[in-house]
C-alpha cells in the first residue's frame, strides 16, 4: 500500500471530528468598514500605507507620476520595471529612453529601483495585490532596493474579502492563472534583533505608492 | 532532533538563571502580547471575539472532511501543475528531498522558515549529504550559525538579546562588531544576497492549502520566502497534511487572524499565493514545484480525542501568553514545540513516555485558550493528558498513596471533619512547609493558612445562634 492510501485509509477510519461544531451563518469581514465610498476608502489606503512607513504620492496628473519616478531614481539610469503596458502611466517608456533609463534584467540583484503596477489594492489595510505574469517579474517587487507601485484610483477595493469576492467572479484567476500573488503590505522587515524594527530585511527597503 | 523533554525541570532551571534569556524572552514575549491584543481587538473586543470563533469554525469544518479535503486539493494542485507526494513520516519526507535533489543536481538550497522541516529533522539528513543548506529567515540564519534550535514558533532566535546575535556575527563570520541591529540586518542580507542567487532549489513549509483552488498559501515579512520560492529552478514545499483549508473565504479570514495573533499586524509584509510553477508566458519563478504532504502523526492524533490540536495555525500567541513559556523560553521544553502548544504536541507526536513533565508545565490558568485565534481548548488537552499518564501507571506511589488517603478521607462526613481538624492541628506544628517527600511541594509554593475554622463549624455555631434567638 502507498503512502497515500496509508495516509487518506487512517483518516477515513477515524471518527469524524467537530461534527457538533455549528455551521458558520453569517461571515464578518476582518476589518469593519462602515463607510464605502471611493473617498473614504481611497484616504484609508493612504492612511494605513502610511501607517506602514510607505510613501504615498497623489499623483494629479501622469507628468507628476513620471517626475516623481525620475525623483526616485535621482540620476540612476538603470531601472527594473513591468513592461510599460503594465504601468498606468501615459508615456512612461518616452520618459524612460529620453533620460536615457534602461530597463535592467531581472536576475541583477544590484538594480536600485523597481516600477511595478498593481492588480488590486486594499484600503483596509493598505496592501497591494501582484500577479506574475507576461511582463510582470516577480522579481520586480523583490529585489531592488526601492519598490515603486502605481496604482489606479478604480483598483481599489475595500478590503481581502472584497478582492476575493472579486477574483470568485471572474474565475480565480489570481489563484489559478497566475503562478504566484503576493499581496505587499509595507516594506520588508524583520524584528528578529532584540525587538528592534528594521525596514528592508530581504526585501525592499522602501515602498513608494503612486496614486494615480 | 533528539527528545530531550523529560528533562523539562532542569533545562527550565537552566534557563530561569540565565540573565540573558530572562531579558530577551521577557521583552519578546510582551512585545508580541500587547501588539496582539491591540491588532485583535482594533474593531471592538466582540468582533476580535467573533473573528477567532469564524476561523475555530473554519479549521474545524476542514478537519471533520480532512481526507476528502486532502483529495481535492490533491487534484486541484495537480491539475496548476504542482507534483504532489505524501509522506507517511519525516524519514519518508527527508528521503523524498534527497531524491528530489538528486534528481536535479542541486548544491545549494536555501530555505525559508518551517517548522515542519525542524520537525523531521531535515538539515542534518541533507548535510549528511553534502548539499549545502542556507536558512534564510533571519532569526533562522542566526540559530543555524549558533547551532541551536530555534525556540519559538515563529521568532526562533527570541531567547538572545541583541549583544549575543553581535557575538554571533562577529565570531562566526566576522562581522565588523556593531551595536546597531540595522546594521546587523543589513550585513545579512549582503552574506544572504549572492546564495539566493546562486541557489539551485528553494525549500519553504506552507502555512495553508487551500482545497477550492490547488493553492499553496504562506506569509513572512523579510522576503526571504519569496526569494525562496522565486529564484531557484526547483520549489519544495513541506506541508503537514492539517494545513489543508475548505474555500478562499476560509482563507480570507484565517490569513488575517493569524499575523494578528502572531505578530500584531494586521497582514504579514508578504502574504504569498502559489498556484504551481512558472507559466509558459512568465519571465521568472520555478520550473517546477513539489508538495509534500507529510502527516508523521498527524493521522494518529486524529483519531483521538486531540484532534484539536491539530487546528492550530503555528501564530504563537499561546506562547507569549504563557507564564511558564514566558519564564523558561522554548528550548527548556527539549523538543522542537515548546509553550502550550508544545506541551500538548510534544507528548502525541514523539509518545508520552518520552515528554511526561509537558502535560504539567503549565498552571493551567487559560491564557492560552483566551488568545487562540482558532480557540483550541489547551487546557482540557493538558489534563487529560496528564490524566493518560497515571493512567499508563505514571502518577508514582507517593502521588497514588495521596491520592487514596484523599479518597479515603472523603467519602463520609465525618472523615472529612477529622481531616480537616488534623490538618489545621498539622499547620500549626510544622508551619507552611510540608515535611518529607511532601516538601517538594511546597519548595516552589506557599501552602495556604487554613481558615481558623471549617465552613461546618461556622454553620453549626450559627444553628446554635438562631436557636437562642428564635
Amino acid at each position: 500500500m502507498g503512502s497515500r492510501e496509508q495516509i487518506l485509509g487512517k483518516l477515513r477510519a477515524a471518527r469524524k471530528p467537530f461534527e457538533d461544531v455549528p455551521p458558520i451563518t453569517e461571515r464578518k469581514h476582518m476589518v469593519k468598514l462602515a463607510d464605502l465610498s471611493p473617498e473614504t476608502l481611497r484616504a484609508r489606503f493612504i492612511d494605513e500605507a502610511e501607517k506602514l512607513s510607505c510613501y504615498v504620492c497623489e499623483a494629479k496628473s501622469d507628468q507628476e507620476a513620471l517626475d516623481y519616478i525620475l525623483a526616485v531614481l535621482e540620476d540612476r539610469k538603470q531601472v527594473m520595471s513591468w513592461d510599460a503596458k503594465h504601468i498606468p502611466i501615459e508615456g512612461y517608456q518616452d520618459a524612460l529612453d529620453k533620460n536615457e533609463i534602461l530597463v535592467s534584467g531581472y536576475n541583477d540583484p544590484m538594480v536600485y529601483v523597481g516600477v511595478t503596477g498593481v492588480d488590486a489594492a486594499l484600503a483596509a489595510t493598505g496592501s497591494l495585490v501582484l500577479c506574475a505574469g507576461a511582463g510582470k517579474h516577480r522579481a520586480t517587487s523583490l529585489l531592488p532596493d526601492i519598490h515603486i507601485a502605481v496604482v489606479k484610483s478604480d483598483q481599489l477595493l475595500p478590503d481581502l474579502e472584497a478582492w476575493i469576492a472579486q477574483e470568485k467572479q471572474t474565475g480565480t484567476p489570481a489563484f489559478k492563472i497566475t503562478s504566484n500573488t503576493t499581496i505587499v503590505s509595507g516594506p520588508s522587515k524583520t524584528a528578529d534583533i532584540g525587538q528592534e524594527l528594521i525596514k528592508g530585511a530581504h526585501g525592499p527597503r522602501q515602498v513608494h505608492i503612486i496614486l494615480l | 532532533m533528539k527528545v530531550d523533554s523529560n528533562n523539562f525541570i532542569s533545562l527550565a532551571e537552566i534557563a530561569i538563571d540565565n540573565p540573558n534569556l530572562q531579558e530577551a524572552i521577557t521583552k519578546g514575549t510582551n512585545n508580541a502580547f500587547d501588539k496582539r491584543q491591540l491588532a485583535m481587538f482594533a474593531d471592538g473586543r466582540a468582533h476580535g471575539e467573533a473573528m477567532r470563533q469564524q476561523a475555530a469554525e473554519a479549521k474545524r469544518r476542514a478537519l471533520r472532511q480532512l481526507p476528502e479535503l486532502l483529495e481535492k486539493a490533491e487534484n486541484m494542485m495537480t491539475e496548476n501543475g504542482f507534483i504532489v507526494k505524501w509522506a507517511v513520516d519525516g524519514n519518508e519526507a527527508n528521503q523524498m528531498v534527497l531524491d528530489i535533489i538528486r534528481e536535479h543536481g542541486v548544491q545549494t538550497v536555501t530555505k525559508s522558515k518551517s517548522m515542519l522541516t525542524e520537525e523531521i529533522g531535515l538539515n542534518p539528513v541533507l548535510e549528511a549529504s553534502d548539499v549545502r543548506v542556507v536558512e534564510t529567515d533571519l532569526g533562522e540564519y542566526i540559530i543555524q550559525l549558533n547551532n541551536e534550535p530555534p525556540s519559538h514558533i515563529i521568532a526562533p532566535v527570541l531567547h538572545r538579546t541583541k549583544a549575543e546575535i553581535r557575538d554571533i556575527f562577529v565570531r562566526e563570520l566576522n562581522m565588523t562588531p556593531t551595536d546597531d541591529a540595522g546594521e546587523m540586518v543589513a550585513f545579512a542580507r549582503d552574506k544572504l544576497r549572492s546564495d539566493f542567487v546562486n541557489s539551485d532549489m528553494g525549500i519553504s513549509g506552507g502555512n495553508f492549502i487551500i482545497a477550492e483552488t490547488g493553492s499553496l498559501a504562506l506569509v513572512m515579512n523579510e522576503g526571504n520566502g519569496r526569494m525562496c520560492m522565486s529564484l531557484p529552478k526547483v520549489h519544495v514545499a513541506l506541508v503537514g497534511i492539517e494545513k489543508v483549508i475548505e474555500s478562499l473565504d476560509d482563507y480570507a479570514t484565517l490569513t488575517q487572524v493569524l499575523p494578528r495573533s502572531g505578530t500584531g499586524q494586521n497582514m504579514t509584509v508578504y502574504t504569498n499565493i502559489i498556484n504551481g510553477p512558472s507559466r509558459p508566458d512568465e519571465d521568472g519563478g520555478p520550473e517546477i514545484v513539489y508538495i509534500i504532504l507529510v502527516d508523521n502523526g498527524r493521522s494518529d492524533i486524529y483519531a483521538t480525542d486531540y484532534a484539536e490540536a491539530l487546528a492550530c495555525i503555528r501564530c504563537g500567541a499561546c506562547q507569549n501568553a504563557c507564564p511558564v513559556y514566558r519564564s523558561t523560553g522554548g528550548h527548556a521544553y527539549g523538543w522542537v514545540y515548546g509553550g502550550p502548544i508544545g506541551a500538548v504536541i510534544t507528548p502525541l507526536l514523539v509518545g508520552l513516555d518520552e515528554a511526561s513533565p509537558l502535560p504539567y508545565a503549565s498552571s493551567l490558568c487559560g491564557s492560552c485558550k483566551q488568545v487562540c485565534p482558532v480557540d483550541i481548548d489547551l487546557p482540557r488537552m493538558l489534563l487529560d493528558l496528564r490524566h493518560d499518564l497515571v493512567e499508563k501507571g505514571n502518577g508514582g506511589r507517593v502521588w497514588q498513596l495521596g491520592m487514596n488517603a484523599w479518597a479515603f478521607g472523603n467519602v463520609s462526613p465525618m472523615r472529612f471533619e477529622l481531616g480537616g481538624r488534623v490538618a489545621r492541628l498539622g499547620q500549626k506544628v510544622v508551619g507552611n512547609n510540608l515535611p518529607g517527600v511532601l516538601g517538594k511541594w511546597t519548595k516552589y509554593r506557599d501552602f495556604p493558612d487554613f481558615a481558623p475554622k471549617s465552613f461546618r463549624q461556622m454553620w453549626r455555631e450559627r444553628e446554635k445562634g438562631s436557636d437562642h434567638n428564635g
